[in-house]
Order: structure tokens, then C-alpha cells, then sequence
């Protein structure tokens, strides 16, 4: 493990980022499945996802320029300053990432004005042809391709942090599909939540759907997690989980995230349940996130620390 | 391209003098730390600590005593960016900013920066930061300026030992080569050169010769300095099988419908017809005719 790095700094905006991010991502992966394979009342179920998803991927484009040191120079990230022409490397996962989630925006932003105008928040004759983004083969190919982008925005930022020379970030090529599950699993806990809270007319077997879902997308994560762990190696994991910030995934995300809320959604038929359960499934993954984020940093202080 | 050059640094007449360090401040303007207040690290002579965004030279005091202390070594090395032939920071940088100049160099383009710290992260060797005044990555140019003007990079002549030389790289492989043999001849049997080769990202333009561990001078093994993108294809297929596996999962949630059929139904939905409009009257109609 090589400690002689120097500490990024990418805390609480970054952070924010990927939590929000995730949710935006796995929320709208959902609601593109329910509208290629679902039946009309799972789609109509999953609108929350519409409403959640473009407005968090905004938030997210505003922390990340806030997060950036410069940032009245965030449009570099897609053109060159110099020859003003599209930059992209396909090597570098946050010029990637960038392009990924204008993509993104874009198919979110999509389906966010569709559900306005379906559900007569801003209804206007001329934006009719919105429709035609959400039926027939040309809905369909848009929620396949959203799809796609959905799970690129949920992984790429695993692959972000994978490439790089951070310890605990370049020990396992796991930590992208760790992201993946996690941001399925926190997507569909706030889609959950929002029927509860604010979505009341979707029916009883729409939420289970969405709750059969969740229990998958948490039932995988907690796998990947394991083999994220296992890969490690025993030399790292006991480096990476001996100490905070590392310690909270195994002793607070494991049990507290995600084996408690599998075991609540298992008894959703007590009242108040199916939302504690979507509320800690939401608190573990921030604290996923946010334990993955700062373990170089505590780690390079750490060894400072001993050297001097 | 035009000859590589590099930086050959002999750790063995290295005294300490920290001469590159002031030579470094003062060509390239770097501002002081704490506007000049002096503080006391505690670490030996070694008040500069490490690397920063205003000290791209960093001269390290090692100090070694046996258990017993009876015997002790004292080791220094003038630490800078090692310009790698494979450069991690160049690799990652998403806006161009960090380029490889005609001289085999990795230099920063400062209007072009952003400061998004990627670079920093993909550095082994801890080198980038981000200036507190331009809030841009800051490092080693190896004196782009001077060199575009035939000079020595303004460390390597003020070094009043040649501890740290300047030249193009194959001569400075040589020279350091000869050396190591002349060291082990004098029964140094533990001196080494330290990315001379290229197990090392392809070899680092500023190498060194080292007489310990790579670890006792704060610089990584061969085997941890990784080149980030590495795993971004490992990453990403790993990635794509979960989104398969998650599609899949989505997939039969939203489309086994067996145990719904038999469920009865607590709260009734309303057609969508009915609930798409419903927020204003009026509006359905208007959308029929």
C-alpha cells in the first residue's frame, strides 16, 4: 500500500456528489426498466424517479463546480481551453464521467419535462411531442439508452477513484460495482420513500414491486461488498478497517444499512416500516460513500503523522 | 520530439544545503509559507516538510541510529517531480492541462487548469498540489523557461555538489551507472539507482541513487507506483456484469406478477387518465380537442 501520496482533498461536495449522484442514477435506471418492462401501473408507480432524478443531477452539476478550485473554468472539462473543440479521453475517468453525465442530464431532464407536462405542471400545446419520447420504439430506445447512462453516472465514479494511486482506492477493481449496487439499492429507497411521503396514489403492489427491487438491489450490494472486502486481501483489510473512517463500512454500513433494512422490508406489513427501512438503506450509502472518500486521507495523515 | 533531459540525483554528496530549494523559490516566485514566519517542524533540519504548492524542491533529512545508538547515518536527498516517462497525472488530467514538453518533461498548463485535484490523486509520489493563491495543481515545471533558453534548470546549477545533475537522460543513466560501480568498488555494496530503469512507469526522468530502501526515503516501491488506468477496464467490466445482474433483478421485480394476482389490493389506483389531468379541471378536455 503506498502512503507517500498526497491527500486530494475531495470531501464534502465529492461526497455529496456520489451519494446524490447515485440516487439520481439508480432512481432512473428504475423508472427506465419500468417503462421497458413493466406494465403501465408499475410505470406510473416509478414517476417519482422522474421527478427525483434530473433535479438531483443539477444539484450535482452545481457541488461539482462549486467542489472545483476554479470554477468559472468547469466547461474544461469538456472543451479545450485552448482550441475550444470537444476534449475527451477515453482513458481518463473523469473526462469520461463528464461527458457521461451531460448524457445523463439529458435523457433525465428528458423524462423530468414529461412527467411535468403529463402530470400538468407546465402544460403547453407545443411540448405535446414529449410524448413521443416516453411511447412506442422511440420510448423505448430512449429508456434503453438512458438506461445505459443511469448505470454509467451509478459505477464510473468507483472507476474514478480505482484510477488513481490512493491506498484503499487501488487495491480492487470492485469498488465500481460496489457504487453500482449501492446506488441501485439508495435509488429505490428514495422512490420509496417519495410514494410513501408524496406519490399516495400508486397502489399496494406497485410499492412492493419497487420494494422486491430494493431487496435485491441491497441482497447484491451486500454480496459485492463481501467480495469487495474479500479482494482486499488481509494485509489491507486490516489496515483499511482497524481504524475510522474504514471501521464504519463492516460495524455501521453491513449491519446498520443494509442487513437491518433487508430484515424491516421482510416485516414491511408493520406500519412505518418500508420508510425506516428506506431511511437507513439512504443513511448507509452516504456513509459508504463517505468512508470510501476520506480512507486515503486518514490513512496518508496517519503515516505523516509517524514520520514526523 | 527533441532529446530527453532529466535530473540525475546522487543522494550520497547531497549536504543538505537546501541551495536547489532557495535557487527553486526564487526563479520560479514562489511565495513563502505563513508570509514568511518561520516554523519549527522538530524533524531534524528538515523545516520544509514536504512538497508543496510553493515548494517544488524538498530537501529530506533522514536520520537513522541503530537500537542501541551507538551508530548512526544520516541520509538526504534532495526530493522533486519525477517527470515520469509514463506519467500518471498526465494520463488522468481531464482537460489537457498537464502536456509532456519537447524536453520529455510533464508540465502544467496553468490557464488551462481547473483544479478538479485528479492529477493529485494519480501521483505515487505525493508531488501535485493545489496553489492556496491560484487554486490551480502546482509542481516542478524543470524550468520549461530556462530550458527554452539553453539553462540548466535553476536547482541543478546551484547544487554545489552535483549531488543534482542535469543532462539529457541516456548520458545521466551512464554517468549514474558508473557511479554505482564506483560505490560498490568502495564497498557501499547498497547503492542502487531508483527509477533509472524503466520497472518504474516507465522510468523517471529525474531518478536517483539511493544507498536504503526506497521506503526509509518516503518514495514508493516499484510495485505501488501504478499507472491509473490500470483498472479502469477491470473496473468497468466488473461494472457492466452488476448492471446486468441489477437489470435482470429489476427485471423479474417489476415482471413476476404471481403473487400480486392473489394479493388484494388495500388502496384502489386511479386510471392514469383519470390522475395525469386531475391537478386542473378543464385540461383533459382541452387535450382531446
Amino acid at each position: 500500500m503506498n502512503l507517500h501520496v498526497a491527500d486530494p482533498h475531495w470531501g464534502v461536495w465529492i461526497i455529496a456528489y456520489f451519494f446524490l449522484g447515485g440516487i439520481a442514477a439508480g432512481a432512473y435506471a428504475t423508472a427506465a426498466m419500468a417503462r421497458l418492462f413493466g406494465k403501465r401501473r408499475d410505470q406510473d408507480g416509478v414517476r417519482a424517479a422522474d421527478y427525483l432524478a434530473f433535479p438531483l443531477v443539477c444539484l450535482c452539476g452545481v457541488i461539482l463546480i462549486i467542489d472545483l478550485n476554479r470554477p468559472e473554468r468547469f466547461w474544461h472539462m469538456l472543451m479545450s481551453s485552448q482550441t475550444l473543440m470537444p476534449i475527451f479521453k477515453w482513458w481518463s475517468p473523469m473526462s469520461v464521467g463528464s461527458w457521461g453525465l451531460s448524457l445523463f442530464a439529458f435523457f433525465s431532464g428528458l423524462s423530468f419535462l414529461a412527467v411535468l407536462v403529463e402530470d400538468d405542471w407546465c402544460y403547453h400545446p407545443r411540448l405535446t411531442w414529449i410524448y413521443k419520447t416516453r411511447e412506442g420504439r422511440l420510448g423505448k430506445l430512449i429508456s434503453l439508452v438512458g438506461l445505459g447512462s443511469a448505470f454509467f453516472l451509478g459505477s464510473y465514479t468507483g472507476v474514478l477513484l480505482a484510477a488513481t494511486n490512493q491506498p484503499g482506492w487501488v487495491e480492487t477493481p470492485w469498488l465500481a460495482s460496489l457504487f453500482l449496487a449501492s446506488s441501485a439499492s439508495t435509488g429505490l429507497s428514495a422512490i420509496a420513500l417519495a410514494n410513501r411521503w408524496f406519490f399516495r396514489e400508486v397502489s399496494r403492489s406497485v410499492l412492493r414491486h419497487v420494494e422486491r427491487a430494493d431487496r435485491w438491489a441491497i441482497s447484491l450490494e451486500l454480496i459485492i461488498l463481501c467480495i469487495y472486502v474479500w479482494s482486499l486481501g488481509s494485509d489491507n483489510r486490516r489496515i483499511l478497517f482497524s481504524d475510522l473512517p474504514g471501521w464504519l463500512i463492516p460495524w455501521v454500513v453491513v449491519p446498520g444499512g443494509l442487513l437491518l433494512p433487508l430484515a424491516l422490508m421482510s416485516r414491511h406489513r408493520r406500519r412505518g416500516m418500508g420508510e425506516v427501512a428506506a431511511i437507513l438503506v439512504l443513511t448507509g450509502g452516504l456513509i459508504l460513500r463517505y468512508a470510501i472518500i476520506s480512507i486515503p486521507g486518514s490513512l496518508v495523515y496517519a503515516h505523516s503523522l509517524r514520520d514526523s | 520530439m527533441a532529446q530527453a533531459y532529466g535530473f540525475y540525483t546522487d543522494t550520497t554528496v547531497c549536504i543538505g544545503c537546501k541551495a536547489c530549494e532557495v535557487a527553486c523559490h526564487q526563479w520560479n516566485a514562489l511565495p513563502a509559507r505563513n508570509d514568511g514566519l518561520v516554523e519549527l517542524s522538530g524533524n531534524s533540519y528538515d523545516n520544509t516538510q514536504a512538497l508543496s504548492d510553493v515548494d517544488w524542491r524538498h530537501v529530506k533529512f533522514i536520520e537513522q541510529f541503530s537500537e542501541d545508538r551507538t551508530s548512526a547515518r544520516w541520509l538526504m536527498m534532495s526530493d522533486v517531480c519525477k517527470h515520469c516517462v509514463n506519467a500518471p497525472c498526465l494520463e488522468v488530467c481531464p482537460t489537457g492541462a498537464i502536456v509532456r514538453t519537447e524536453f520529455d518533461s510533464v508540465y502544467i498548463q496553468e490557464p488551462a487548469c481547473n483544479g478538479c485535484r485528479d492529477c493529485i490523486s494519480a501521483c505515487p509520489f505525493g508531488v501535485i498540489h493545489v496553489s492556496a493563491e491560484k487554486h490551480i495543481a502546482q509542481k516542478c515545471t524543470f524550468c520549461y523557461d530556462r530550458l527554452q533558453n539553453n539553462l540548466p534548470p535553476a536547482c541543478a546549477q546551484a547544487c554545489p555538489t552535483a549531488s543534482i545533475q542535469f543532462g539529457p537522460i541516456e548520458i545521466l543513466k551512464q554517468r549514474a551507472a558508473l557511479r554505482v560501480e564506483q560505490l560498490h568498488g568502495q564497498g557501499s555494496a547498497d547503492a542502487y539507482l531508483y527509477g533509472a530503469d524503466d520497472k518504474i512507469l516507465g522510468g523517471l526522468n529525474a531518478f536517483y541513487l539511493l544507498v536504503d530502501k526506497p521506503a526509509a526515503y518516503g518514495l514508493p516501491e516499484s510495485v505501488e507506483a501504478k499507472l491509473p488506468s490500470r483498472l479502469v477496464w477491470p473496473s468497468s467490466i466488473r461494472a457492466m456484469g452488476t448492471s446486468v445482474v441489477m437489470a435482470l433483478g429489476m427485471f423479474l421485480a417489476f415482471t413476476r406478477r404471481k403473487s400480486e394476482v392473489k394479493t388484494k389490493e388495500l388502496r384502489t389506483i386511479k386510471p392514469r387518465s383519470e390522475w395525469r389531468y386531475s391537478r386542473r379541471s378543464g385540461r383533459k378536455r382541452r387535450l382531446e380537442g
